[in-house]
């Protein structure tokens, strides 16, 4: 069987068939040629048309992939700034010195001593001993998992320091596991008061207090009697 | 490395590399992770972490850093955890020195190497000066 093949009208449809891919090359993904006869050239152009149905596909999931790729990273950078200010914050906020009773500070140590940490540690804890005046200070490690040599280091010239500014530091909370730990690493932290609770170092810098007091009462009164004598 | 005990059955569980003091950290609360894993007591997990620590400490201090290797296997009929901590710095040039109480040629209190030593149930050490230092020490389990 012959068709009748219009030339004019096959012209037109493939001129149609160049806009459309030039349409789309130059990004218009809605352009489609929506072919209305059926012959040979109509099966091409139902083919163009569902090329660019997967290239659009193709494309939307490519845009979609990449935004999802670009809200992770920044949310991602986000985070990432959140952490450094919360460390930021952290070194501050784990060092908090405060006076608990008359002339009694306490320095709640948590987490990992790095020397970073510790300098602030100590910094602030002296800083608070001259500020307030108080003669005892409790640093508590009960929230310090491990304490090697350098821990260790660190406690005992805070300790040191601490006592040439005129105070006594107490350290408490070291577990029985940590204790057996130091013992064989070799420290000697015999030089050092220790406690096994906060609150058995906390009984003993109120005794201490008062016993101070009762010093500083008996001088009073034998300075008194001493006048009216 | 020659010298070292090894055994090829032994099972790695984890590699890190050591470049920060963040890195200290964490690849310490690993160390304690697998202890427990392995069911060692606290007095245990607690020892092993602190002399891993110390290995740490001296790689990142005088060993410009380094690898940490992590590995479970049977030494001597005993399941043991075992790790190994290389570095490529410096080397120590004298092993018996470093190795006693109170030795530190920085500003340490020198008991890193010799504690470490009695926390452990194996210790073995290399090193070579200028070209790096070998930990590797095993608890049994
Ligand atoms: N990985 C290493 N590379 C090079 N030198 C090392 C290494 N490990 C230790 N040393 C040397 O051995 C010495 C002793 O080490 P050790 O850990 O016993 O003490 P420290 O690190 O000086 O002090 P501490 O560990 O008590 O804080 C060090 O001062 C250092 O000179
Ligand atoms: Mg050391």
């Amino acid at each position: 069987m012959s068709k009748e093949y219009n030339i004019d009208k096959i012209a037109e449809r493939i001129n149609r068939i160049e806009d459309v891919l030039a349409s789309v090359a130059a990004g218009d993904l809605d352009a489609r040629i929506n072919a209305e006869a059926e012959d040979d050239l109509s099966g091409i152009e139902a083919a163009i048309d569902l090329l660019i149905d997967d290239l659009t596909d193709e494309l939307k999931q490519r845009e979609k992939m990449q935004k999802e790729v670009e809200d992770k990273l920044s949310k991602i950078q986000e985070q990432q700034k959140t952490i450094l200010q919360q460390q930021a914050d952290l070194l501050e906020l784990s060092s908090p010195v405060s006076k608990v009773w008359d002339n009694v500070l306490i320095l709640p140590v948590i987490g990992t001593l790095d020397s970073q940490r510790t300098q602030v540690m100590m910094e602030n804890l002296l800083e608070k001993i001259v500020e307030t005046g108080c003669t005892i200070s409790i640093l508590d490690i009960t929230g310090v998992p491990t304490v090697d040599t350098q821990v260790a280091n660190h406690l005992l010239k805070t300790v040191t320091s601490a006592r040439l500014l005129g105070a006594e530091c107490i350290i408490s909370g070291i577990s029985p596991a940590i204790a057996q730990t130091i013992v064989h690493l070799g420290i000697d932290l015999s030089t050092i008061k220790t406690k096994a609770t906060l609150q058995d170092a906390m009984i003993f810098a109120m005794k201490q207090n008062k016993r101070s007091e009762n010093v500083k009462l008996q001088s009073l009164f034998t300075s008194s009697d001493e006048k009216e004598e | 490395m020659l010298g070292l005990t090894s055994d090829i059955n032994w099972e790695t569980l984890s590699k890190h590399l050591i470049d920060s003091e963040n890195n200290i950290v964490e690849v310490r609360q690993l160390v304690r992770y697998h202890a427990k894993q392995l069911s060692m007591g606290i007095i245990d997990q607690t020892r092993i972490t602190t002399a891993v620590s110390e290995l740490l400490r001296n790689m990142y201090n005088y060993g410009g850093g380094g690898e940490v290797l992590i590995e479970k296997g049977i030494v001597d009929d005993k399941i043991s955890l075992i790790i190994t901590c290389t570095d490529h710095g410096s080397g120590i040039e004298d092993l018996e020195l470093a190795m006693s109480d109170g030795y530190t040629s920085g500003n340490g209190m020198g008991y890193g190497l010799p504690g470490a030593k009695r926390l452990v149930d194996r210790f073995e050490i290399k090193s070579e000066l200028n070209m790096g230092t070998i930990v590797r020490v095993m608890k049994w389990k």
